[in-house]
C-alpha cells in the first residue's frame, strides 16, 4: 500500500509541474505583452515610451528568458514564495489568500448542496427505473446540466434578487443570504450530474443477481439500496474527483455573475493582463486542488478495492467480485 | 439596569456603522473592476483613476469645457522658452493629516515618475525630457525640461504624492497604494478588497466641502446585475449600453427611476487598413471601403441614433475638431467606381482582382463588443457585393492588441480614445510606424508629418487648431483608416442625483466632476 501512495504521489507531482510548464509555455508564447497591456489599461491612446516599457519590463524581470523566469518563480513557489503580481506590485500569495475564503466558502458549500440534492435525487430514481420519479428528475437534471452557470446565474439573480427582491444583488449584501444564489446556480448543475450518476450506480446494483438474491431473502428495499450505495463507493471516489474541476471553473463564472471576490475573478483578470506569476500561483492551486482530489479518489478505490493498486494485475468483472 | 440599557444603545448604534449613517448622504456608485491601485501616479484603470479623483486635486485640473483650472496650484507658468515651468501651490492645500501640500511633494512626485523602479508607465511619458525639479520655496517648485513641448502643461493634470507618507519603502508595493494620504475632497474611509471601497468626507479640505457625506464603491463586474441595482436602487450610477438606455428612458418619469444622462467624449470608431498590404495601399481604395459602408445606417439601428459620423482623426467633442470636413458618402456606386479605378476589377468568382492580387483578406477584432461585431458583419456583406472577401477573425483582447500595436494586422476594428491634448502624431505620423510607435495602419504622408513637426513647436493655440485643423484635412483625403462614428457616451444616474455635470473627458476626470454630485434633499436609495 506503501508503495501505491508512494507512486500516485510522485505522479501526482509530475502532473502538477507538467501543468505548470504547459500554462507558463502557453502564456509565454500568446501574443500580449504584460507591459503593454499595463499601460493599455487606462484605454487612452497616449503614447509610452519604449524606455518606460522597458523599465517595467527590468523591473519584472521580463527582459529573462522564459525559461529562466518559469525555473525561479518554480524554485520561489517551493518556498510558498509566489512573486510579485504584474498588475499591482503585491505579493502574489497576499492577493491570493485575499480571494480564496470567497471561493472556497462558495464550492465547500456548492459541493454540500450538491450532494444534499444530488445523491438523495439519484437514489430515488433509481429505485423504480423509468417511473414518474425518474423521467422528471432525468429531464430536469439534463436542462440543468446543458445550461451555462453564467445564464443560470444571471436568470436567478434578476428574478431572485431584481424583481422579487428575496436575495440580496450582491454577494455581500445579506451575509449568508447574498451566498444563497450563488451557492445554488453552482450546486444545482453538479447535483444533476450526481444524481444521474447515483441513479446508474444504484440500478445497476439494484438489478444485480446478489440484489435478487438478497431480495428473495427477504431483504428489505433500505439495505438493497444501502448494500448497493456500498458497492458503489469507488466509483463514487472516483466522481468526487472529477467534480472539483468542475466546481473550479464554474465558480469563475459564477463569481462574476455574483461579484464574489474570488479566486476565479483574479484568474480571470491575471489572464488578461498576462500577469503569469498570479496565473501560475492559481494554476497550481487548482490543479493542486484536482491532483490532491484524484489522489485521495485513488486512495480509497485502493482501500475499497485492493485490485485497483496494481494497474497491471487484470480486473476481475464487478459482479464476480462482489 | 439604566446603564445596561444606555450600553445596550450605544452598542446598537456603534454596530449600524456604514448603514446607520444618513442614507440621504451617501451615494453609491460601480466600479467594474477592483481597483488596484489608489496610488495617484500608478492609477491607470478606469476603476481606479475614477476613486483618485474624489481623493486627490491635480495641481491643474480640466474643467468641464477641457480647459486647465487651477487646482492644488494656484499657478502653473512658463519660461519664454518653455524649458522651465514654475509651480505656485495654493498656500490653504492640505493633506488629510493637516500637514500642507508643499514644494517637497511636488519634486517626491516628479522623481517617483521618472524613476526606473516605479512602474508609472503612463505619467512618465507626459515628462520625458524632464531635466530637473527642484524646490524654490515651500509653495514654489521650478521644474525645467531638455526640449520645449506644446502639450507639455498638460503633463501638469498631475495628482501628487505625500513625500511624508510614500518615501520609506517600495512605491510600487507601498502599503499607503492601498490607503493614500487624500489632498481632495474625500479621503478613503474602509477598503473590504472586492467589494465595497468607502470614502468619506474629507475635513480638511481647503475648498468647499463635498456635498455627500460618504461615496461608496462596489465592485460589479458583470453590467445586468450593476443595471438591475440601478434600477433597485442599490446603485446610482452606471454606464449604460443602447438596450439599457432604451430601458431607462421607458421609465422615464416614474418616481425613484433612474434616468439617462448622454454626452460625446473623445474617442471614435474605426476599421484599420494596413497601408503597407498592396491591397490597401492606394488611398481611392481605401476611401471605396469607407463608402461602401452604411455608417448612417449602423448610426440609426446599432446605436439608436445615439452616434455621429465621424470624419477624422478628432472627434466632434474636441477643441481642434474641423467642422467643415465632410464624411465620405454611402455610396456603393462610387465606391465600385473608385475600385476598378483603382485596378480591382471583378472576376468570374466574383471577386476583385489587380493582375494575381486577389482581393480578399483577414479582418481581426478583439472579442467583447457585440456592438462592433455587428459592424463589422455588415462590412462583410456590403463588401462581398462589391466582390470583396473579408474573413472575420476574433481574438483575445490581449493577443489582438499586441498584433495591432505590432502592426501584424492586415485588417481590424477598433476604437480610440483621447486624451485633451491629444499628440496625434502618435497614431499617424510616419516616424511611428510600428514598431517604433503607434502608427498602427503605418500611414505615410509627408506633408502631414511635417504639419505634426511643427504642431509640436506650436504654443499659440489659435495656431495650433489651424494646423490641426489641416492634419484632419489631409488625414481624411487619404482616408487611412475607414472613420465610422463617435458614439455618445450613455450613463444611467439614479433620479436622486443632483449636480450632474458632463465633459468631453467622461464624467469623473474633470473638475469638480462626481465631487460636486449631491443626493436631492429628503432623497434616500430606494432599498
Amino acid at each position: 500500500m506503501l508503495r501505491f501512495v508512494l507512486r500516485r504521489a510522485a505522479s501526482a507531482l509530475l502532473t502538477l509541474l507538467g501543468v505548470l510548464a504547459l500554462v507558463f509555455g502557453l502564456l509565454a508564447a500568446a501574443p500580449g505583452d504584460p507591459a503593454a497591456m499595463a499601460a493599455k489599461a487606462g484605454a487612452r491612446a497616449s503614447a509610452v515610451s519604449p524606455e518606460a516599457l522597458a523599465a517595467f519590463r527590468t523591473l519584472y524581470g521580463l527582459n529573462r528568458p522564459p525559461l529562466e523566469r518559469f525555473g525561479i518563480w518554480v524554485l520561489r513557489a517551493a518556498r510558498f514564495d509566489f512573486g510579485i503580481s504584474l498588475s499591482d506590485g503585491r505579493p502574489v500569495g497576499a492577493r491570493i489568500s485575499g480571494a480564496l475564503p470567497a471561493t472556497l466558502t462558495l464550492n465547500l458549500a456548492a459541493l454540500l448542496a450538491a450532494l444534499a440534492l444530488g445523491v438523495p435525487a439519484g437514489i430515488a430514481a433509481a429505485r423504480r427505473p423509468g417511473g414518474r420519479l425518474d423521467r422528471i428528475s432525468g429531464a430536469l437534471g439534463d436542462a440543468l446540466f446543458a445550461t451555462p452557470s453564467f445564464v443560470l446565474g444571471l436568470v436567478l439573480l434578476l428574478v431572485f434578487s431584481g424583481w422579487l427582491r428575496l436575495t440580496p444583488l450582491f454577494s455581500d449584501g445579506g451575509g449568508i443570504r447574498g451566498y444563497v444564489l450563488p451557492v445554488v446556480t453552482l450546486a444545482l448543475p453538479t447535483a444533476a450530474f450526481l444524481a444521474r450518476f447515483v441513479r446508474s450506480c444504484v440500478a445497476s446494483a439494484l438489478a444485480d443477481p446478489a440484489a435478487a438474491a438478497g431480495r428473495a431473502r427477504g431483504e428489505g428495499s433500505g439495505a438493497a439500496v444501502r448494500r448497493a450505495l456500498r458497492r458503489s463507493a469507488a466509483p463514487f471516489a472516483a466522481m468526487g474527483a472529477a467534480l472539483v474541476p468542475s466546481l473550479v471553473a464554474g465558480s469563475v463564472l459564477v463569481e462574476r455573475v455574483f461579484s464574489v471576490p474570488g479566486a476565479g475573478g483574479l484568474l480571470a483578470d491575471a489572464v488578461f493582463a498576462r500577469d503569469l506569476p498570479t496565473v501560475l500561483a492559481l494554476t497550481l492551486l487548482s490543479a493542486g486542488c484536482v491532483v490532491v482530489a484524484a489522489f485521495l479518489a485513488d486512495v480509497v478505490s485502493a482501500v475499497l478495492d485492493p485490485r485497483t493498486r496494481d494497474a497491471a494485475a487484470p480486473l476481475a468483472p464487478a459482479g464476480e467480485a462482489a | 439596569m439604566k446603564r445596561l440599557a444606555v450600553a445596550a444603545l450605544l452598542l446598537a448604534l456603534a454596530a449600524c456603522g456604514v448603514r446607520g449613517k444618513d442614507q440621504t448622504s451617501v451615494i453609491r456608485r460601480r466600479l467594474d473592476g477592483e481597483p488596484k491601485t489608489l496610488n495617484p501616479i500608478l492609477a491607470t484603470t478606469d476603476a481606479e483613476q475614477i476613486v483618485v479623483a474624489l481623493l486627490s486635486r491635480n495641481l491643474l485640473d480640466y474643467d468641464e469645457n477641457l480647459n486647465l483650472v487651477p487646482g492644488l496650484a494656484e499657478e502653473v507658468s512658463d519660461s519664454p522658452d518653455h524649458l522651465v515651468f514654475t509651480v505656485r501651490l495654493r498656500p490653504d492645500a492640505r493633506w488629510e493629516d493637516g500637514t500642507p501640500v508643499t514644494s517637497a511633494d511636488v519634486v517626491f512626485t516628479l522623481n517617483a515618475v521618472m524613476d526606473p523602479k516605479v512602474p508609472a508607465l503612463t505619467r512618465r511619458s507626459f515628462f520625458e525630457g524632464l531635466v530637473k525639479a527642484e524646490a524654490v520655496d515651500a509653495r514654489t517648485t521650478r521644474v525645467t525640461f531638455k526640449t520645449p513641448s506644446a502639450g507639455r502643461r498638460d503633463a501638469f493634470n498631475l495628482w501628487l504624492l505625500s513625500a511624508a507618507a510614500w518615501k520609506d519603502g517600495d512605491l510600487a508595493t507601498h502599503p499607503r497604494n492601498r490607503n493614500p494620504l487624500a489632498n481632495g475632497p474625500y479621503r478613503v474611509g474602509s477598503w473590504e478588497p472586492g467589494r465595497t471601497l468607502s470614502l468619506v468626507r474629507n475635513t480638511q479640505y481647503a475648498g468647499p466641502a463635498a456635498p455627500a457625506e460618504q461615496v461608496v464603491f462596489r465592485v460589479v463586474p458583470e453590467t445586468a446585475p450593476a443595471f438591475a441595482g440601478l434600477q433597485s436602487g442599490d446603485l446610482d450610477e452606471m454606464r449604460l449600453t443602447f438596450a439599457q438606455k432604451k430601458d431607462v428612458d421607458a421609465k422615464a418619469g416614474t418616481p425613484g427611476a433612474p434616468r439617462a444622462v448622454t454626452f460625446d467624449e473623445l474617442s471614435y470608431a474605426y476599421f484599420g487598413w494596413s497601408n503597407r498590404s498592396p491591397l490597401f495601399s492606394d488611398r481611392r481604395v481605401r476611401r471605396a471601403l469607407t463608402m461602401l459602408i452604411d455608417r448612417e445606417s449602423i448610426n440609426r439601428n446599432l446605436y439608436g441614433g445615439l452616434a455621429k459620423l465621424a470624419n477624422g482623426p478628432l472627434p466632434p467633442a474636441h477643441w481642434a475638431w474641423n467642422s467643415s470636413i465632410t464624411p465620405w458618402p454611402y455610396d456603393p456606386k462610387a465606391a465600385e467606381a473608385l475600385l476598378d479605378e483603382a485596378g480591382f476589377r471583378k472576376g468570374p468568382d466574383g471577386i476583385r482582382h489587380r493582375g494575381n492580387l486577389r482581393f480578399a483578406f483577414t479582418f481581426s477584432l478583439g472579442m467583447g463588443s457585440d456592438v462592433q461585431r455587428q459592424m463589422v458583419e455588415l462590412a462583410q456583406q456590403s463588401f462581398r457585393k462589391a466582390g470583396i472577401d473579408m474573413q472575420i477573425q476574433p481574438l483575445e483582447w490581449a493577443a489582438f492588441a499586441a498584433k495591432m500595436d505590432a502592426g501584424e494586422l492586415e485588417a481590424w476594428a477598433a476604437a480610440l480614445n483621447l486624451d485633451p491634448y491629444p499628440d496625434l502624431g502618435v497614431s499617424w505620423h510616419s516616424a511611428q510606424v510600428p514598431p517604433t510607435g503607434l502608427n498602427n495602419a503605418s500611414y505615410r504622408n509627408p506633408e502631414v508629418d511635417g504639419l505634426l513637426d511643427r504642431l509640436r513647436s506650436t504654443f499659440d493655440r489659435g495656431e495650433a487648431i489651424r494646423l490641426l485643423g489641416e492634419v484632419q484635412r489631409l488625414v481624411h483625403e487619404d482616408e487611412p483608416v475607414s472613420f465610422l462614428n463617435t458614439p455618445l457616451t450613455k450613463w444611467g444616474v439614479s433620479g436622486r442625483i443632483e449636480g450632474v455635470k458632463t465633459s468631453p473627458y467622461g464624467l469623473f476626470l474633470f473638475w469638480p466632476g462626481a465631487s460636486a454630485w449631491r443626493p436631492a434633499a429628503g432623497s434616500r436609495p430606494i432599498s
